[in-house]
């Protein structure tokens, strides 16, 4: 696909990435605005169906994205969000969604640097896959 | 060590026998109800009824080849808080495995209850069971002698329901009194296993002693099993393999439900779909008029019903690691899409993933955590 820009999700939680965002953001960072970031209040609460609604209204890849293990605001969030996307990297590649283009990571509240960095990173990463399946075969 | 009984045949059939050591259970008064699969008044349905009296034993069919409902969530009414009363409830393995799900949930409890379980008589699915019934009638013992010692390829020229000839567990676990029938000579007597001290009285009480006769299990059960396995197992890998072939794009995943009507009977009817309240009956998908025509507008057209694979591919995700293979999914569906071939395709990689085997004592797996568990899939290279 000629000049593709892809649409990005991004759950990040309120405590470290959102913040670890505003920081880069602060300091005059730039990060790809195909990056869509959605703030939540923590990982765990990232239910398997936002990330499958992501998918299904056409987004191309999907981060989430928290606290450093350990450093969750409620203690195992995280922990949680962790065996959420391992279910979801197991079902969903069986329809024709790449793995890959469901990330999870961890950004602490003052990593805005690393946090400028993956995102353009990742971004480029899904540049070069090109468009998820969802976005040419609209899901019904 | 497990104590195995045997029930007499007295030269009654089987269903006779059976039927006899259910309703002394109720003379003996060592439960107050007994939960079985029921044949109602002049019909060839059969349901799970509750019932008090001895008589009432009559009607059960404990082994037919209709399997209408997943009774899990029945026992879950029945035992989700105290009643005072002891209940046995005869249940298939599947069953159990449902129902042992949802008591980790807290939606039932195994405290006032006996559960007896049995090697499974398999079953037909449900347009089949019409034509079996159209010959045959409930309660005798031919389907029971087509199902065991050994069950057959196939169900006296009928075809098991598709869950069923894919099974590789149809042998009861977690019960606390087991039938034996995979093996066994069953013109000497039925077997029954004590699996738990609970199971142990009851037997007791109604002058089973334990061990008496042998505490052998069949001589071929173990044998029977595990040419089960292999026959199942090699069945459930041909269908998986299908199945994924048949939806491995969103564009045939989009076909393979495109009949779907978005009825929820599969939700329905689902023993391990455990939500009070499921999302997709909420006010969060009872959308503004004006959200389908700002869809259709965006996409050129939007399909009502909506939301259709939004609804299965977040099923799988919720439950798909409970999931006990029954095929009730598959049976309530008006548009006969074959979801429990998905459904248990699906299941199998996910509790690979989680190494969990539903029916059994683990927790489940999204209500705990290992601080140093799926690293490989944290991160942006």
């Amino acid at each position: 696909m000629e000049n593709f820009e892809p649409a990005i999700v991004a759950f990040v939680c309120n405590w470290c990435t959102y913040t670890a965002a505003d920081l880069a953001g602060t300091s005059r960072l730039s990060y790809p605005d195909n990056i869509r970031l959605i703030r939540v209040m923590c990982t765990g609460m990232v239910d398997s169906q936002y990330v499958i609604k992501a998918f299904l209204e056409g987004a191309d890849a999907v981060i989430v994205s928290g606290c450093h293990p350990g450093d969750c605001h409620y203690i195992n969030g995280n922990y949680k969000a962790r065996r959420r996307i391992k279910l979801l990297k197991e079902i969903l590649p069986r329809f024709g969604i790449d793995r890959d283009r469901l990330k999870l990571t961890w950004i602490g509240a003052s990593d805005g640097i690393e946090f400028a960095k993956l995102m353009t990173r990742f971004n480029d990463q899904v540049m070069e896959m090109g468009p998820c399946q969802t976005r040419l075969d609209r899901a019904i | 060590m497990t104590m195995i009984s045997t029930i007499d045949r007295n030269d009654q059939g089987i269903t006779q026998s059976l039927k006899v050591f259910f309703a002394k259970l109720l003379e003996k008064g060592v439960v107050d109800a007994l939960l079985l699969p029921i044949g109602l008044p002049n019909s060839t349905a059969a349901m799970p009824s509750l019932i008090t009296r001895p008589d009432q034993v009559d009607q059960a069919i404990p082994l037919g080849p209709a399997f209408f409902i997943n009774a899990a969530r029945i026992v879950s009414r029945l035992s989700w808080k105290e009643s005072g009363r002891k209940t046995a409830v005869l249940l298939r393995p599947c069953e159990i495995r449902a129902f042992i799900e949802l008591t980790k949930l807290k939606q039932g409890s195994r405290d006032e209850l006996v559960i007896m379980g049995m090697d499974c008589p398999m079953a037909l699915s449900r347009p089949n069971y019409d034509l079996y019934m159209e010959n045959h009638s409930q309660g005798d013992d031919h389907w029971i002698n087509t199902v065991f010692p050994i069950p057959g390829k196939d169900a006296d020229g009928f075809e098991f329901a598709p869950a069923c000839a894919s099974c590789q567990s149809p042998f009861p676990v977690n019960a606390d009194l087991s039938f034996l029938f995979f093996g066994a000579d069953l013109d000497q007597g039925i077997p029954v296993r004590a699996d738990t001290p609970r199971g142990e009285e009851m037997l007791d009480a109604i002058s089973l002693s334990p061990g008496v006769e042998s505490d052998q299990e069949p001589a071929n059960r173990a044998q029977v099993i595990k040419g089960l396995q292999e026959d199942h197992g090699a069945a459930f890998k041909a269908m998986s393999e299908d199945i994924s072939q048949q939806t491995n794009t969103i564009e045939k995943l989009n076909l393979f439900f495109s009949s779907c009507i978005n009825c929820y009977n599969c939700r329905n009817v689902c023993p391990v779909c455990y939500c009070r309240e499921c999302v997709f009956t909420t006010d969060v998908f009872s959308h503004e008029p004006i959200q389908y025509h700002q869809w259709a507008g965006k996409n050129g057209q939007i399909k009502m019903p909506s939301d259709t694979l939004f609804y299965h591919l977040t099923r799988m995700a919720h439950i798909s690691h409970a999931c006990v293979g029954c095929g009730q999914c598959s049976n309530a569906c008006p548009s006969n899409i074959p979801l429990s071939q998905l459904f248990t395709s699906v299941a199998a990689q996910t509790q690979a993933a989680f190494d969990y085997v539903p029916g059994q004592d683990d927790p489940p797996p999204f209500s705990v955590f290992h601080e140093d568990e799926f690293q490989e899939i944290v991160g942006i290279e």
